[in-house]
């Protein structure tokens, strides 16, 4: 039986289930949609700009042009861009997943008054589109003389971050049984050797999953970059791919050159951690 | 090893006690079993005397010192959990010295020291191994070799065993008793299976509604029971009760029958008049017929649930009985191992 023809076939089974068709169908037509773009962005990427005028958007490049890249490095200021971008990335994710674990084990594990209302807080912090702060934020920022500074992005990164990562994590360790944390505890563990020793192994995939969906946002966030990041040698690189559209031109195979060099690195740290991202969005979810 | 003193003992939550005044002695190297329904507060008193709950009113002392105010590492005593709680990303090794490692013992000494105690419970082959990788027995070996690597002056067991197949739970006590009998060590051990607690004990606590209701040996506790909640509690099948009266004739059974007094008892008025299934003798002179509602032999023994008089009993015979259900059964309820309880109070005669 080829493999085409036991996608259709429930396990054991020689019939064609017709459900299973109409899965696969989907399946087919929702990756199209998601592959389209990426195509259009990759062809064009590799084609000189006479190509791209005269040749329709999705025609295979014939003439693969890697000149697009070199000059969009250029011209996007990638060394610079693609600094800042490492600096405020790999500060920003470590340290934020380090507190939202601490303050989720805190708030989970150690008992103490009020653990709830500060879980409320934070749940609310969830809940507020930090569109709305851009303005107060920058405000802030502002009166500490942070603009234009790794701090003066990181700390307001942090603030919007950490809320989600210490609601998810606070669910995370509340089902670990608390027999665990008793009986290390009687080993003679402090809550902070609980916390290294057996929480953080423990919750390596959420962890992870964690680390992936935060990483991408980071790296790839535009709008409060914008409004804190002035000064085009403190630009990440979502902010240097402004650089390639103007009022008078575009050159759309430097741009699309541009946008597989911005998010290249990203697409690699989810490819490199996926099979924990998968483990981790469904860990605790059936007794195992 | 170190004897543990539990004084008056209570515990609230807010404004509910749960516990009402506990007192418990525990001699060194004893081993004492704390039985009781759910609810009853056992395990709560285990979990104080690790220092994992906290003690509301009253002493806990360890050896002759307070402890009530100490962290459970500075109590010195181990634990082992129901759901043995052993750390999933650790070997069995690793699990084992896990405390010595945090005392910041040399590693050459805790490796000694895991040796010898994985050598005690067969689990060398197993030291490599991460706790997903074994077996539910072989879990339970990993806890306690947990426990006796600490050396710790008092060993506590919460329901050890309740997660194990019959089979296995048969083997594990064995294997605990020896352990006991091996290391010399205090032991205090939660379980509700009275069976468990009649076969292991040195001396068992029978709790009810966060109360003492008797301490005694295993036997003590099956001879002479204080009151009709242990009578009923320990031993299995149940002790039959039954409503009676004293008369001058001796005790009359409510729509039974007329017993002689036991000899060395005496009471007066409305009692609750106890005898063992084992002690209800099938036949015999001054028999009366019961209706047999269920048979059911375990191989050993016959175990025949019947009514009389409008009270169900259990009957345990030795013998195998051939008799179906719904047939009558001549059963005789004299006996000089009966136990009377006064009928309000409950309390042994």
């Amino acid at each position: 039986m080829s493999l085409l023809s036991q996608a259709f076939r429930p396990v054991g089974s020689n019939r064609v289930d017709p459900m299973l068709v109409a899965l696969w169908l989907a399946l087919v037509v929702l990756a199209l949609v998601w592959i389209t773009p990426f195509i259009f962005i990759v062809f064009t990427a590799l084609k000189s700009s006479d190509a791209v005028m005269n040749t329709s958007a999705f025609a295979l490049p014939t003439e693969p042009d890697f000149g697009n890249f070199v000059s969009a490095w250029q011209r996007g200021n990638f060394s610079t861009t693609a600094f800042n971008g490492v600096i405020i990335t790999f500060i920003k994710v470590p340290l934020g997943l380090f507190i939202s674990a601490m303050a989720a084990y805190a708030l989970a594990k150690v008992p103490m008054r009020f653990s709830k209302v500060f879980l409320a807080l934070c749940v609310f912090g969830t809940m507020l589109p930090f569109q709305v702060m851009l303005a107060p934020i920058f405000k802030q920022v502002n009166a500490f003389g942070l603009i234009n500074t790794y701090p003066g992005i990181i700390l307001p990164y942090l603030a919007f971050g950490v809320p989600y990562q210490v609601f998810i994590l606070h669910g995370f360790f509340a089902a670990v049984p608390k027999e665990l944390s008793e009986a290390a505890r009687i080993d003679g563990a402090s809550h902070f050797t609980i916390f290294r020793r057996i929480f953080l192994p423990v919750s390596l995939p959420v962890l992870s999953a964690l680390l992936i969906l935060d990483f991408v946002a980071t790296w790839n966030e535009f709008a409060m970059a914008l409004v804190i990041l002035q000064d085009p040698k403190m630009w990440t690189l979502p902010l240097g791919l402004m650089n390639f559209q103007s009022q008078f031109q575009s050159n759309y195979g430097e741009l699309n050159a541009a946008i597989i060099m911005t998010v290249l690195p990203a697409a690699i740290v989810y490819l490199m951690f996926q099979r924990y991202f998968v483990a981790g969005l469904t860990t605790g979810a059936v007794k195992e | 090893m170190a004897s543990v003193q539990i004084s008056n003992v209570k515990k609230s939550y807010g404004a509910v006690e749960i516990m009402h005044g506990v007192d418990v002695p525990i001699g060194d190297g004893e081993f004492v079993i704390l039985v009781g329904p759910s609810g009853c507060g056992k395990s709560t008193l285990l979990r104080m005397i690790a220092g994992l709950e906290v003690v509301t009113s009253g002493d806990i002392s360890i050896d002759g010192k307070r402890v009530n105010d100490l962290e459970p590492k500075d109590r010195d005593i181990a634990m082992v959990f129901q759901n043995y709680a052993l750390y999933p990303q650790m070997t069995v090794a690793q699990n084992m010295g896990f405390a010595l490692e945090i005392a910041g013992r040399p590693k050459a000494e805790i490796k000694a020291e895991v040796e010898k105690a994985a050598e005690i419970l067969s689990l060398t082959p197993l030291l490599a191994r991460k706790p997903a990788q074994l077996s539910g027995g072989q879990r339970q070996r990993v806890a306690m070799g947990r426990a006796i690597v600490r050396n710790p002056k008092v060993f506590l067991f919460d329901e050890p065993l309740s997660n194990l197949d019959a089979k296995l739970r048969v083997k594990m006590r064995a294997e605990i008793k020896a352990l006991h009998q091996r290391l010399g060590s205090t032991i205090v051990y939660v379980t509700h299976d009275q069976i468990e607690a009649m076969t292991m004990a040195d001396k068992i606590v029978v709790m009810n509604a966060g109360r003492v209701e008797q301490i005694g040996t295993p036997l003590e506790l099956y001879d002479r029971p204080a009151n009709l909640f242990v009578a009923t509690f320990m031993g299995s099948p149940a002790m039959n009760i039954l409503p009676a009266k004293v008369t001058a004739d001796g005790i009359s059974i409510a729509g039974v029958a007329t017993v002689p007094m036991p000899a060395g008892l005496s009471a007066s008025g409305e009692v609750s008049y106890g005898l063992r299934p084992d002690h209800v003798t099938i036949g015999g002179q001054d028999a009366v017929s019961a209706d047999v509602l269920v048979v059911e032999p375990t191989g050993s023994e016959t175990h025949i649930t019947a009514t009389l008089g409008g009270h169900e009993i259990m009957i345990v015979s030795r013998d195998r009985v051939d008799i179906a259900p719904g047939s009558k059964l001549p059963v005789s309820l004299a006996s000089e191992h009966a136990h009377l309880f006064d009928a309000v109070s409950g309390r042994r005669l």
